[in-house]
């Protein structure tokens, strides 16, 4: 009896074993999706949601631009996958790993594919690069020729609640990083979380440099060279850490994503935080304020706002792997025209990406004051180990708050001037 | 096994391979030959983007040896590891002698306790992670109406802090391990003989008696098989963890495994040492327990 069960048990067991071994190595296999029957090139699009919901997920954006393409190139279908920006890099990279190369990918761009040579340039698969907004072009360039190309940006703003601002007695909202602090506390006095941190993993890159910048640091010097542990960034993370100790931000900043806070914001519990426009679909469909309970104003610096900003541009990157490079041409010619540029910009309230669009949109009241600080803005290195950088910093730079800064700095430091 | 063949055709000495043919061929393909890609992986350079740069030697291990956060991670695996299996077999032996007792909805108690087997591990471990939300998880508005925690504060904040998300997630993980575990000791109850329990009445043995001198011994094989899937399983657990808290803040509360994909994603022959070491460990582990618990003594 008992020997029956074990037998069954252990088949079970040696199925456990099998799991282990399965999550080692990655396949090496390399597939490529040739030109299918009827002489039809299928493309493969990855894209990265920037939706709130399946209601507006990206790919129902794409799929409308993918319609009315195909319609007019019968001899290209168009695929298209959206993944959510939490997991964009990580399901990017594995394709990559495993040689299962998409034709085109919309969302972040590494230079680290540029230097394997993965990549088309921009004039081999736009008719038009020049459109690009020149502002962005350094960032998508490897070696001076351009891979990535900018497809939709965005300029960060400290957002602010206003109704809070009030209630806790503050007229003017802070242009120091002493008077976040001031107002932080009364906030907090009222019941509220005073200043929304999120350094959890999702986008901790982009607000630790934003408080980098209020103190003259960053994550590179004048010069292009990392200079990630400096002085001023080091003195950044002590203030900080002294803030979150104060109490006056949400608990545990290290594990709180951007995310969730920004809807913890505009559920109307948060005084203030770090936005892009990408935060004004999210107040909105939250219900709670309404467009005179809130304002954004330039972030607040060490000793007064900061002059700079971090612009952001997601881009587009075609892979030449599967050699599809006509069709690919075609398709982007056809995505990137001003009316597609705008109805992304309008769908998901971010700026658009090319020259002309921005012009459409120049005198646009709430589009306006982000698109005039795009061209001073500062933007994320672009050398190849920028991409190890990034994971390392967002996995770990919120454990300065309650570790070393130095120390914590030092080794991201270290990450990013090792693989240069 | 008996290998009685007999010797008058010589081809029929071959018959056992057609049976144990597809068998060892699977084993080779979906054990073996991972194992054998895993290990040379492992002395690679392979670039982040999955490029062969050439052999490593033993570069890969000395880089992670050099991790810093590897000491705390192993330590925090042996803890996992212990912690979940230990409380899950506790747990699972008190379940399975409640469920082999006649009561009515005794069926349906069964039933139920099969939802969080057949339920996905990411399933379960995102609805934890929503119901210990610090502003509006369930469990903490529960807490809250009890007057233990306030709302969105540090208390509150359950996945924040390392110690207490680690503490949580071994709670789940012991809440999707429970009904295997259940199950094998229950079936393992199930064939015990009716007549030796009489017997024991009989002779005037207390009810505690009984269970240490008879049924625990009986369950010994289950018991046994029960944990050893369950130690291999835990120590393999990702969804849990990463779903929760992404093994963050840092590298706080990453076990092995996640610690493993986390540094996939940009040093691949690294993660592969790691995988090799993971592997190593399971069956080190597999061996000196089926050791200790004198395996063989029960299959013969």
């Amino acid at each position: 009896m008992s020997r029956k069960l074990i037998a069954s048990l252990a088949i079970a067991g040696v199925g456990s074993l099998a799991l282990t071994a399965c999550a080692g190595g990655g396949g090496t296999k390399s597939t490529s999706a040739g030109t299918g029957p009827g002489g039809v090139t299928t493309l493969k699009l990855v894209v990265a949601d920037y939706g709130t919901g399946p209601s507006n997920t990206s790919s129902k954006y794409w799929q409308s631009i993918i319609t009315a393409f195909e319609a007019q190139n019968p001899k290209i279908k168009v695929n298209v996958t959206a993944i959510n920006w939490n997991d964009f890099d990580n399901q990017v990279q594995t394709m990559i790993q495993n040689h299962q190369y998409p034709d085109i990918t919309e969302g972040d761009y590494f230079a680290n594919y540029a230097q394997e040579k993965l990549l088309y340039s921009a004039d081999q698969v736009l008719s038009n690069p020049d459109n690009l907004l020149p502002v962005f072009k350094n960032q998508g360039s490897y070696d001076g020729v351009q891979y990535g190309m900018p497809w939709t940006t965005s300029s960060r703003t400290l957002f602010y609640n206003k109704k809070l601002f009030a209630e806790a007695g503050i007229t003017t909202p802070p242009t120091t990083w002493a008077q976040v602090q001031t107002d932080a506390t009364k906030i907090k006095a009222t019941g509220n979380v005073g200043y929304g941190l999120p350094l959890g993993p999702e986008e901790a890159q982009a607000e630790a440099l934003l408080w980098f910048l209020g103190n003259g640091g960053g994550y590179q010097n004048a010069s292009g060279q990392y200079d990630i542990n400096s002085t001023q960034n080091v003195q950044t993370l002590d203030f900080l850490k002294s803030f979150v100790a104060s109490g006056v931000t949400e608990p545990n900043p290290a594990s709180k994503n951007r995310t969730d806070l920004w809807q913890q914001f505009a559920s109307g519990t948060i005084g203030m935080i770090n936005g892009s426009p990408a935060l004004i679909p999210i107040i909105n469909s939250g219900g709670k304020l309404t467009s005179s309970d809130w304002a954004s104003v330039q972030i607040p610096g060490k000793n007064g706002p900061l002059n700079t900003t971090l612009g952001v541009c997601d881009n587009v990157a075609a892979f030449n792997a599967n050699g599809h490079q006509a069709a690919i041409k075609a398709f982007l010619d056809f995505a990137y025209q001003d009316k597609y540029q705008l109805q992304f910009d309008k769908e998901y309230d971010l700026l658009p990406a090319t020259t002309s669009a921005t012009q459409a949109l120049s005198s646009d009241p709430i589009f306006g004051p982000f698109l005039k600080a795009l061209p001073q803005s500062v933007q994320y290195p672009s050398t190849t180990s920028w991409a190890n950088t990034k994971t390392q910093i967002q996995q770990t730079i919120g454990t300065a708050l309650t570790g070393n800064p130095k120390s914590v700095l030092d080794q991201i430091q270290q990450t990013a001037t090792k693989s240069q | 096994m008996s290998t009685n063949v007999p010797r008058a055709n010589p081809l029929r000495r071959f018959t056992p391979l057609l049976w144990v043919g597809p068998a060892a061929a699977l084993i080779i393909g979906v054990v073996i030959w991972p194992v054998v890609v895993m290990a040379t992986t492992s002395t690679l350079n392979i670039s982040p983007d999955g490029f062969n740069l050439g052999s490593a030697g033993l570069g890969n291990y000395r880089e992670l040896f050099q991790e810093i956060a590897l000491p705390g991670v192993l330590m925090r695996t042996a803890v996992w590891v212990v912690g979940v299996v230990v409380v899950t077999m506790v747990v699972s032996l008190l379940l399975a002698q409640l469920f082999n007792q006649a009561f009515p909805g005794r069926r349906v108690a069964r039933w139920a306790l099969i939802a969080p087997w057949g339920a996905s591990v990411m399933m379960t471990s995102l609805i934890f992670r929503w119901a210990l939300n610090a502003q509006n998880g369930v469990v903490n508005v529960i807490l809250h109406d009890l007057g233990l925690v306030n709302l969105g504060t540090d208390q509150a904040d359950w996945l924040g802090r390392p110690v207490a998300a680690f503490v949580w997630m071994m709670a789940v993980a012991v809440f999707v391990s429970l009904p295997f575990s259940t199950y094998a000791i229950l079936a393992g109850l199930q064939t015990m003989d009716s007549a030796v329990y009489e017997a024991a009445r009989v002779d005037g043995a207390s009810p505690w008696r009984i269970y240490r001198s008879i049924t625990l011994p009986l369950l010994r094989p289950a018991l046994i098989v029960a944990t050893l899937i369950n130690v291999i399983n835990v120590f393999n657990s990702f969804p849990i963890i990463w779903e929760m808290t992404r093994g963050g803040p840092g590298y706080s509360t990453s076990t092995t495994t996640t610690f493993m994909f986390i540094l996939k994603q940009s040093y691949i022959g690294e993660s592969a040492a790691l995988s090799v070491i993971n592997f190593a460990i399971v069956v080190i582990v597999a061996l000196v327990f089926l050791k200790v618990a004198k395996w063989k003594d029960q299959v013969d």
